[in-house]
């Protein structure tokens, strides 16, 4: 057992990062290196600047706010909880001055922007299995939904644990030396992150966290990166 | 389907791989909001009119051969392969897509169901399974753009018969020609349809502004563009630019045809002439003073059908909206926001197919009916042929008891010295 967990929290990571980063260098570059459309394919009436609109179409959706409010209300939490959560996991490498000017424990949010990621997630879920959408859905979608409440909820409860519970077998410190350790690619695994009690959470968290890395240059995930172009096209 | 075929169906699904294609291919998350956003649905009920599914029928084929997962796990995207039933599916998508975009308004990314349904459109002709009508229509263009000389001497006659129309409406100096063709020097190239009705009004308004201007030997229609040939959209579009060239005019001019206007507009490139739509230089000439018209002219309330492709997709929305400021004190929006006009349902080809989309014609055009009669308009002006007679057939159909006039000839029958 020992061999699995090392083998999810050192070489499947790196393994993960590598697919991530490499995979999504490439598509990238190959959606951007094909020839420019030849004409425009923008929406009038036409709004200048076109970019400013394009950032405001890409980072608080207008159009669902417009045609879906409810839709629009858990995009928006979700996708600043996410926000929130990437920050959070920046702080477990080591300590960011910028971000302690609001003076806090890590993570940003005592435990609620986690809540509020899953109830987002059960809605997105739970709206594709009505129609229109159940139609409209393929089973990726369904998929990356799950792997990413499954992902949130193992790493909240670690989150919770220690803040709700008083629970305090794993402490930030030990993360950042577990982080850091990959970062600077001298990889060590803690004995308080690698056991079989509350720690075999994390492995959990990290292993699928891992899954959702390798996915993600392949799925519909790949909007982080391509909605501000394909939202340029259409504003000009 | 043999898999030489597949092979040279997949080569010209390749060819239109470009970035914006690509972008369009790979972004969605298929949240459904652009649910209401199609006239079939909104019409018709029915799942398979829904945007984003449309656009599934092509992007499952391209995940099938396009992207690597679709060899490895194919089922996780719904992957499809390339073959009869999928050709058929393409059939229905393409054929029942107006390509509006009024779509692109919903989604959150602005995905453009329109560049996903021309590889469709692409695909069924590789296939030789496009609407044969449609081809025929752009081959008969093309051929007319390499043999005019064969065509000229009856174009000719036939313009000379329409002249006395055009002076009934606005009389011209003795001497000038009422309908001026290949004028070298002419200020606006006027490129018409086929049909009186297409070149009457027009010309007098030309005549009326005093404008210096000649008629093209070509008709503006892109049936290249209907049928999804980029070949033959670009051949057809040719025609038009090297007359203008060659004329050496300022300005060409596009009657009231929507797709015409569109890829004249956006797909002729940088020349040294500018295009406009008949109805931004109506505006012109309004707003110069060069023509007057009698508001009195026509009785009840008046609404506009934007085209989509002249409005949101050309751009072309305050310029109808000014001219009719001139015809009528009693102008009704149908869409309190343009973007959101519901299309006709007769564009991307449709209504040239005929009888044969009559029906679906008028069962997808449900909304546009209701948008129309929430106006309580008893003219209904719009400025593309294909939305005239769709809007017409929509007329005789849900007894709409409206007037379903072209704002050129609004504009013609009001002219006043």
């Amino acid at each position: 057992m020992d061999n699995v967990i090392y083998f999810i929290m050192i070489p499947m990571v790196y393994l993960s990062f590598g697919v991530f980063f490499f995979g999504t260098t490439v598509r990238l570059i190959r959606i951007f290196q094909g020839p420019k459309h030849p004409s425009t394919l923008q929406i009038y009436p036409q709004k200048k600047p076109a970019w400013l609109y394009a950032l405001y179409d890409t980072f608080l959706f207008p159009t669902v706010r417009k045609h879906k409010p409810l839709l629009w209300v858990f995009l928006i939490i979700f996708h600043l909880c996410l926000l929130l959560l990437i920050i959070g996991h920046l702080e477990l490498f080591s300590e960011i001055a910028i971000i302690q000017v609001i003076p806090h424990e890590v993570f940003l949010g005592a435990g609620y922007v986690g809540l509020f990621s899953l109830i987002a997630l059960l809605y997105f879920l739970f709206r594709r299995f009505r129609s229109p959408v159940r139609e409209l859905s393929v089973p990726e979608d369904y998929y990356l939904l799950i792997l990413l409440f499954l992902i949130v909820i193992f790493g909240s409860q670690m989150d919770w644990a220690r803040r709700w519970y008083g629970y305090s077998s794993i402490d930030v410190e030990h993360y950042r030396a577990y982080l850091s350790s990959l970062l600077y690619l001298k990889p060590e695994l803690p004995a308080e992150l690698s056991g079989m009690g509350h720690s075999f959470m994390l492995v959990i968290h990290v292993f699928l966290a891992n899954l959702f890395l390798i996915f993600f240059p392949f799925s519909q995930t790949m909007h982080s990166f391509l909605a501000l172009p394909i939202n340029k096209l259409r504003r000009g | 389907m043999d898999p030489q075929t597949r092979d040279e169906l997949l080569k010209l699904f390749g060819s239109k791989l470009n970035e914006a294609m690509r972008l369009y291919l790979e972004t969605c998350t298929r949240c459904g909001v652009c649910t209401e956003a199609c006239h079939v649905y909104a019409s018709m009920g029915q799942t398979r009119y829904i945007a984003v599914h449309r656009a599934e029928v092509v992007r499952r084929i391209y995940k099938k051969y396009f992207k690597a997962r679709g060899k490895i796990w194919p089922s996780v995207g719904e992957a499809k392969e390339l073959n009869e039933a999928a050709l058929q599916e393409l059939n229905e998508a393409a054929y029942s897509c107006t390509g509006c975009r009024r779509c692109m308004v919903y989604c959150p990314f602005g995905i453009d169901t329109q560049m996903l349904m021309s590889i469709a459109k692409l695909l069924l002709i590789g296939a030789h399974a496009e609407p044969e009508i449609l081809s025929l229509l752009a081959d008969t263009s093309i051929e007319k753009g390499k043999s005019i000389e064969l065509f000229k001497e009856n174009f000719l006659e036939g313009i000379k018969r329409l002249e006395a129309e055009v002076v009934k409406k606005w009389r011209t100096e003795a001497g000038e020609a009422a309908i001026p063709i290949a004028v070298e020097g002419a200020d606006l190239l006027y490129v018409a349809l086929a049909g009186a009705h297409s070149i009457i009004p027009a010309a007098a308004g030309f005549n009326a502004a005093g404008e210096k201007w000649t008629l093209s030997f070509f008709e503006a229609v892109n049936f290249g563009a209907f049928v999804g040939d980029p070949t033959k959209t670009k051949l057809i579009l040719e025609r038009i630019v090297d007359e203008a060239k060659r004329l050496k005019v300022k300005e060409v001019c596009i009657c009231e045809c929507g797709t015409a206007y569109r890829v004249m507009k956006q797909l002729s490139g940088k020349q040294p002439f500018k295009v406009s739509s008949i109805t931004e230089v109506h505006a012109r000439y309004l707003r110069e003073g060069r023509i007057k018209v009698d508001k009195t002219k026509f009785k009840g309330p008046v609404t506009y059908h934007d085209p989509c492709q002249i409005a949101r997709n050309g751009g072309v929305i305050d310029a109808p909206r000014y001219i009719l400021s001139h015809l009528t004190d009693d102008y009704r929006e149908s869409a309190p926001d343009a973007r959101y006009n519901w299309c006709c349902g007769g564009g991307g080809g449709l209504v040239a197919l005929g009888e044969d989309t009559l029906d679906f014609r008028m069962k997808s055009a449900k909304v546009k009916v209701d948008q129309v009669k929430s106006t309580g308009a008893a003219i209904l002006a719009t400025a593309c042929e294909n939305c005239h007679t769709q809007l017409s057939n929509l007329n005789d159909h849900y007894k709409m008891e409206v007037d379903v006039l072209f704002l050129s000839s609004m504009v013609a029958d009001a002219l006043v010295r």
